[in-house]
């Protein structure tokens, strides 16, 4: 069997369905982690933060 | 005993004089050696140390010219209104009851944003979206998208333009959209959070952070604020894509940036 690799919001650490409408993209910092926001955390404003360089969204 | 311990150590203090004259000798041969050095490494340094002090005042001048630029237009200054999600921007209160802005978070959150920006413009300027519907930003928007090559909005956004296929105004690969205000352009922020786009915005001390990604903390009501947060988003742009090795040679001028729509009062003030 092959695993589905689920991609994690940055921001609540939940795993993202796939008919979320989560939104994706590259750190504005670093520019080298990908950084996913599930779809809760984005209406809610939630922060997210950068793995890399620890940059504090939005 | 104490006689002996006395008689014992005389020989004891004759080799320490021995070697305390040693050291001296070797003290002030190597104290003439580091005079010696220390002439030449001041000869040396002397003009090394003038230009870094040239370069030192070079810096703070920018940076002081940059912070006049920003008080001249008012970016600093927000509403009456704060909002929690504008807490962390806001810097104090004025006597009017006035929220002030933080200039070095509006200064730090530009270059990020340009920066970010400047990845989606590389790819593809075309699915660069920005909009305004406010009266004093559609002009900065026009020049920003003349000068990048985005595709600008500063008409009635069409509902479905970024969701509904169909339609003749669809826009089929946006990859960002940059907006000015949140709460007048809330139609293509809710088209871009279903179409799972990420957004940018100006944020002002009554705006709420719903559906923003990433955030750039200023003035978006102000004429001369609006028009010099594009122009440093422009330059800032045309700098991390390498189109210019300076902010001095960026070719165009604030005033190109800066709406030309003169306001009621002051229309009524010159009859």
């Amino acid at each position: 069997m092959s695993s589905l690799r689920k991609n994690t919001c940055s921001g609540c650490g939940r795993p993202i369905a796939p008919f979320e409408a989560a939104v994706h993209f590259p750190c504005p910092e670093c520019g080298d982690v990908t950084i996913w926001r599930c779809e809760r955390c984005r209406e809610m404003g939630k922060t997210y933060r950068c793995l890399k360089c620890e940059f504090e969204g939005p | 005993m104490a006689r002996k311990k006395k008689k014992t150590e005389e020989p004891g203090k004759e080799k320490t004089d021995d070697v305390i004259e040693d050291f001296d000798e070797d003290f002030e041969i190597d104290f003439e050696e580091d005079l010696d050095l220390e002439e030449e490494l001041d000869l040396l340094d002397t003009e090394d140390i003038k230009a870094g002090i040239e370069v030192k005042e070079e810096i703070i001048d920018k940076d002081e010219e940059r912070k006049q630029l920003y008080l001249s237009c008012g970016i600093h200054i927000g509403t009456k209104l704060l909002t929690g999600d504008a807490r962390r921007f806001f810097y104090r209160q004025t006597n009017y009851g006035l929220y002030v802005i933080d200039l070095t978070k509006t200064d730090e959150r530009l270059k990020i944003a340009a920066k970010f920006l400047s990845k989606f413009v590389e790819e593809g300027s075309d699915r660069v979206i920005v909009t305004s519907i406010r009266r004093y930003g559609k002009e900065p928007v026009k020049k920003f998208c003349e000068v990048l090559g985005c595709r600008a909005i500063t008409e009635r956004f069409i509902p479905g333009s970024l969701t509904n296929p169909i339609i003749d105004t669809y826009i089929k690969d946006a990859s960002v959209v940059v907006i000015v205000d949140p709460h007048a352009d809330k139609v293509i922020l809710h088209e871009a959070k279903l179409a799972r786009i990420p957004v940018v915005s100006l944020f002002d001390t009554d705006d709420t952070l719903d559906g923003i990604d990433l955030a750039i903390p200023a003035n978006n009501r102000g004429k001369k604020a609006l028009g010099l947060a594009f122009y440093l988003l422009a330059r800032q742009i045309m700098l991390e894509l390498g189109k210019i090795s300076s902010e001095d040679e960026f070719p165009h001028t604030l005033e190109e940036f800066t709406s030309k729509i003169v306001p009621v009062y002051r229309q009524e003030e010159s009859r």
